[in-house]
């Protein structure tokens, strides 16, 4: 009653990216998020794109993610990915090494290719669940999260552990960037406020 | 009854008239009277007949006609079609020619289509797609794949428009449907995407999207629905393959060119994803692999690596200065490094820009109705400058100059027509040469070292005064314009073309020349027409000198007479309201003087002879007159 009428799809699209080297889990975060499944067997991403209507803070929005391939040669293609993308989930593996030292490079091509040190932006640990091969230390890679200025989340696609964490936490990002920006140029959305009375109360008045 | 049967007589293959007439002529007047109407009803009958026969046909005819004109219409396209493909044969002998150099032992070993497959494929494009025969140029190109496809909105996901997908060996063409398909052309160019840089994704299904795939390529993002998961795998598939066979190509070359560099960045090694893999360097020519290796390195600077994307940005964001900026940039370091296979093929690449470039360029210079036309000279330099330094001032002087055209007429059409011809002609003719001497100097300005394109110019004004005058001609040269009016014109727009030649362009004579004609006439006309008045006069003639009744009307004449260049004219008059001339001076006087001024100011030398004969008749005529009143008997008596 309260609601504005909408179309069957609603208008908000959050565009996520996950980037992170091979192998490091991010097909595997992604099929847990849209399907609450544990894949097992390893097969390298090309590139897969997802849509999904999720509910986030009471509003319907549609979440499109795409899930690149960790072995992409070429720098083009992937700037073209990244050139699409919103908001970003860099993913490392905390039992391999290399893949934390891998995403110093993935955040500054997409800084380079956004040209924007404030993109929503988030560092996931993945496979947390592997405490005892761990070879990155929480601290270590909390340094680097606060170095860069963004949050840094554990999680494991296999026990479902942060999932939906770092996807909603990361859609609010995106949502708080693109209101900034809508604000910056003075159009003001009609659901900005972040209370859910207050909202209901604004689009009454807007009705 | 007897009519039918009277009708099966007439119409008797073996009828003969004059034995019928014979027995018929027998039976006596009333007989034959009787035979009289009866032939009568039957001459109607059939009359009626034949009407409703003709009516009953009508739509035959048509559909007859119909027909014969498609059927014209088809061998038309038939022989359309012939030529066509005639031409596509000679392109592909061409096209033979040019991959021959170029496909080299590396490319053997992986290309294993054949020339003929690569040919026929090649041609199937050509024959289906109108306005991709440019990209079709590269040398070794041939088609992998293709398809159609439904173009999705990548945010709502609802259906856009079909599209045919052609998957070649290093680009993707997509291309639109026709909405007339003309013979085998279906579909129309749209766009070209180098595999290159292409992100392809794989769609999962979602809702009412089902079987669909993304391309990437900023600035665009496109979705693509396929038939069937089949037909989508198929093209994943193909992507796939295509994009690593080229990987592998460009691989091989530089792995061959440059031995050295692999041990240092290893671009195999995928541990680090970041090597980034620079763009395909070199096709091998194993006999001078050290020279090849240093083309490679030519090629490997960061800014000319960068060149075609950020030609793309400038190209997209109207700045063509930029834009042309870095094509010379390119060229330039280009034409210092060695040729061979590599620049080549990067230069292909910068040609394909340029060829976008030129063609959004030239479309400022085309006047469209849906543009503005006032967008003036100052905009259309802009984009003629730029065409300039890309080295089409061909096209870009005949664009300009065709931009100049329209926007001249527009603005003539603009003068209102006005009762008074010399005031409306004087207008146009102003404005006309105005407009001239402005494109004059602004070719000047666009053109300034292009003295090739000048003499197009000249070309092109001389056509435009053919043009003018003829609008010209049909407003002055017409019946009933009075002389005066015609030499006023004349003088006018003489006058005008004079202000062109100040500015470096002598048009004058071309006037002339284009005039010369019409004002001999109107000499002629004018001339004839003053001998008529000098003999209608003359018979009126009674000799006596003229009386204005009042001093008012002496007054007025001697001031009209004055006005005409007769200064001394009191000499001529007495009294209150006389003068000593005749009625007949009088009026040859007012009409001959302006005559004379009319005369002098549309005067050319090149007609000369026809002004002062017309002079001296008229004179003449007019003295022999007053040599016959002198003469005359009746007036001899009045004098005495």
């Amino acid at each position: 009653m309260m609601s504005k009428p909408k179309a069957q799809q609603p208008a908000t699209i959050h565009k996520v990216i996950m980037v992170g080297s091979g192998g490091v889990g991010k097909s595997a975060l992604t099929l847990q998020f849209m399907y609450d499944e544990f894949v097992e067997d390893y097969e390298p991403t090309k590139a897969d794109s997802y849509r999904k209507k999720v509910l986030l803070d009471g509003d319907d929005v549609q979440i499109d993610i795409l899930d690149t391939a960790g072995q992409e040669d070429y720098a083009a293609i992937r700037d073209n990915y990244f050139r699409s993308g919103e908001g970003f989930l860099c993913v490392f593996s905390i039992s391999e090494q290399e893949s934390f030292q891998a995403t110093a490079e993935f955040r500054e091509q997409i800084l380079r290719v956004k040209n924007d040190e404030n993109i929503p932006f988030m560092l996931v640990g993945n496979k947390m669940d592997l405490e005892d091969k761990r070879q990155v230390a929480v601290e270590e890679a909390q340094s680097r999260a606060q170095q860069w200025n963004v949050p840094y989340v554990e999680t494991s696609a296999k026990t479902r552990a942060n999932v939906d964490k770092v996807f909603y936490d990361l859609m609010r990002l995106i949502q708080r960037s693109k209101e900034a920006s809508q604000n910056a140029s003075g159009v003001k959305k009609p659901n900005s406020g972040k209370d859910k009375k207050d909202k209901k109360h604004r689009k009454c008045i807007i009705l | 009854m007897a009519d039918g049967g009277l009708a099966r007589v007439l119409s008797k293959q073996t009828f003969d008239p004059e034995n019928f007439v014979n027995k018929v002529s027998q039976g006596g007047e009333d007989e034959l009277d009787e035979m009289q109407k009866k032939i009568q009803r039957l001459a109607d009958e059939t009359a009626l007949a034949l009407k409703r026969n003709v009516y009953k046909h009508y739509s035959q005819f048509i559909e007859t006609a119909k027909e014969i004109s498609i059927l014209e219409s088809e061998m038309y396209q038939l022989s359309h079609m012939l030529t066509d493909q005639k031409s596509i044969i000679s392109t592909m002998l061409e096209m033979s020619l040019t991959s021959e150099e170029v496909v080299t032992p590396g490319e053997m070993e992986l290309e294993l289509p054949t020339e003929d497959d690569v040919q026929s494929s090649l041609s199937i494009l050509l024959e289906k797609v109108e306005g991709c025969s440019s990209m079709l140029e590269a040398p070794g190109r041939h088609l992998v794949h293709d398809g159609d496809l439904l173009e999705l909105d990548p945010e709502s996901l609802s259906p856009i428009r079909e599209l045919r997908a052609f998957l070649l060996n290093d680009v993707l063409m997509l291309a639109a449907w026709l909405p007339h398909r003309r013979g085998l052309v279906k579909y129309r160019f749209q766009s070209l995407y180098e595999l290159d840089n292409l992100a392809i994704v794989n769609a999962k299904d979602t809702g009412s999207m089902k079987n669909a795939f993304k391309i990437l390529m900023f600035p665009d993002t496109r979705t693509f629905q396929a038939d069937s998961p089949k037909a989508k795998r198929q093209w994943l598939d193909k992507f796939e393959e295509t994009k690593k066979k080229k990987t592998a190509r460009d691989k091989q070359r530089k792995d061959a060119t440059t031995p050295d560099r692999s041990s240092i960045t290893s671009p195999l090694d995928s541990s680090n994803p970041f090597t980034v893999d620079l763009e395909p360097s070199s096709p091998v020519s194993s006999d001078r692999p050290q020279s090849v290796a240093i083309e490679a390195d030519l090629l490997h600077l960061p800014w000319l690596q960068e060149l075609p994307e950020d030609l793309d940005v400038c190209i997209a964001q109207r700045n063509f200065e930029g834009a042309v900026d870095l094509i010379e940039k390119a060229n330039d370091y280009l034409d210092g490094c060695p040729k061979s296979a590599a620049i080549r093929e990067y230069r292909g690449r910068i040609e394909h820009r340029i060829q976008q470039l030129t063609e959004i360029l030239m479309k400022e210079l085309q006047i469209s109705p849906e543009r503005s036309i006032r967008g003036g000279p100052r905009a259309a330099r802009r984009a003629v400058t730029q065409l300039i330094r890309l080295g089409r001032s061909a096209q870009a002087c005949e664009l300009f100059l065709k931009n100049r055209s329209t926007l001249s007429k527009y603005s003539l059409r603009q003068v209102k027509i006005e009762g008074n011809t010399a005031l409306y002609v004087k207008k146009l003719c102003e404005l006309f040469f105005n407009t001239m001497a402005e494109t004059c100097q602004e070719f000047i300005k666009a053109f300034p070292d292009h003295f090739g394109c000048h003499a197009a110019f000249v070309v092109w004004a001389k056509q435009e005064i053919n043009e003018f005058l003829s609008t010209f001609k049909s407003q002055v040269f017409v019946n009933k314009t009075p002389f005066a009016v015609v030499s006023d014109c004349v003088q006018e727009m003489r006058k005008c073309c004079d202000q062109l030649s100040d500015i470096g362009v002598e048009l004058t004579f071309v006037l002339d020349c284009l005039m010369a004609e019409d004002i001999e006439k109107a000499i002629q006309d004018a001339g004839d027409n003053q001998m008529d008045a000098v003999r209608h006069r003359a018979m009126e003639d009674n000799w006596l000198p003229m009386n204005f009744q009042n001093v008012t009307a002496l007054q007025q004449f001697e001031n009209s007479m004055i006005n005409l260049g007769i200064k001394n004219i009191h000499k001529y008059t007495f009294g209150e309201c006389f003068t000593e001339l005749t009625q007949n001076t009088i009026q040859f006087t007012k009409s001959y003087l302006p005559f004379l001024d009319a005369m002098m100011t549309i005067y050319s030398s090149q007609h000369h002879r026809l002004i002062t004969a017309a002079f001296v008749d008229i004179l003449e005529a007019q003295i022999r007159h007053a040599q016959v009143c002198a003469r005359d008997t009746k007036f001899t008596k009045e004098v005495v």
